[in-house]
């Protein structure tokens, strides 16, 4: 039983301990959407068009505002439960974007919820280009 | 799903099962009433906290799940001590050794018969009561935003180990109901299995089962306030 909790807990402080930066990420989803979209390079525009678009899959959370503002360089406040949510965008919050696994994770999470499916990897790189580029509060 | 408190019918008299050794043809209340409800009410809240897991939407159902499955499991522990005979852990807690012989007997002729919980049996409820506990406490951790990353892991990780251990134990209903020729489910249902009158135990113990029920609501309703 030790094992089945160590196990988990293990690989989740193996993955905390490696750390990546907003652009490895972007680099390295942009390569992955490189290989069906030849020349792929990541776009802020794009990107803050992805986060300001109302997809209007669920309810209460049409879109990435829903919960982090429109400004993700500002904390945002969950539609459900009101707790507060960090700001999106590494300059206001470095922890933002720095370990793959726990943004996979929400990438998963977020984007079945309010997207409706999973987001692409060019979709994944134009976001983060995108919080790169906004500005610390 | 209907819980019956009736009394037993007597079953058909006079017939005896070899694999026994015993009069198994009566009908004995084994489960009492609270034993029945909070395993039902720890199966349905963990299946829901499961469903809603990955969504915001549903995020208070996750938590008011999470609430109710910690309840029925703190009830469940004192439970373990003041309630009926097979609901207490001095009478199904046995040895690993216990629980690895009482596996290696099921493909044999003479397959090892417990009239509460088998000694396998009993090792997976104390690993989902542990496993259901830490996930509680560390996902009201991680929901109060204390302890950080360290806890969401934590409850992630408990919380697969716990749906792993649930996996085992229906598997290992399904053995114990075709190697013993007893319905389990329908026992954990109607708390009537079939054995010697002597193993019966008295009564179903209705008002635990209110008390039950009264604590879990009050626990929810006072996190959720």
């Amino acid at each position: 039983m030790f094992r089945l909790i160590a196990l988990p807990l293990g690989i989740g402080i193996a993955l905390a301990a490696h750390a990546e930066t907003p652009t490895d990420l972007v680099a390295r989803y942009a390569q992955q959407a490189a290989s069906s979209q030849p020349g792929f390079s990541a776009s802020a525009e794009r990107g803050r068009s992805f986060f300001v678009r109302k997809w209007n899959v669920t309810d209460k959370m049409p879109d990435c505002a829903s919960c982090h503002t429109e400004r993700p360089d500002r904390a945002g406040s969950h539609v459900i439960t009101a707790k507060p949510i960090k700001p999106l965008a590494p300059a206001a919050n470095p922890e933002r974007f720095s370990k793959l696994a726990k943004v996979e994770k929400w990438f998963r999470r977020n984007c079945t919820e309010v997207v409706g499916r999973e987001c692409s990897a060019a979709e994944k790189a134009d976001l983060i280009e995108f919080l790169v580029a906004t500005g610390g509060a | 799903m209907s819980i019956s408190t009736a009394h037993p019918d007597g079953g058909v008299a006079g017939v005896t099962d070899q694999r026994d050794g015993a009069n198994t043809a009566r009908r004995i209340l084994v489960w009492d009433l609270p034993t029945r409800i909070g395993h039902w009410l720890l199966a349905g809240s963990f299946a829901l906290a499961w469903l809603t897991a990955e969504s915001e939407s549903w995020r208070n159902v996750h938590v008011a799940s999470g609430y109710l499955f910690g309840a029925v499991i703190a009830f469940r522990l004192v439970w373990g001590f003041v309630g009926t005979r097979y609901a207490r852990f001095t009478q199904f807690v046995k040895s690993p050794r216990a629980a690895w012989q009482y596996l290696m007997s099921l493909p044999g002729s003479w397959p090892q018969h417990t009239v509460g919980h088998n000694p396998a049996g009993g090792w997976a409820i104390v690993a989902l009561l542990a496993l259901g506990a830490i996930s509680v406490v560390s996902g009201w951790l991680s929901f109060n935003e204390i302890g950080g990353e360290l806890f969401e892991e934590l409850h992630e990780g408990a919380s697969t180990a716990a749906l792993a251990v649930v996996l085992i134990h229906l598997v290992g209903v399904a053995t114990g109901s075709l190697v013993h020729r007893e319905n389990l489910v329908a026992s954990m249902f109607s708390g009537y299995k079939r054995g010697a009158a002597s193993a019966a135990i008295a009564g179903a113990r209705g008002w635990a089962a209110l008390v039950l029920v009264i604590w879990t609501s009050a626990v929810v309703t006072f996190l959720m306030r």
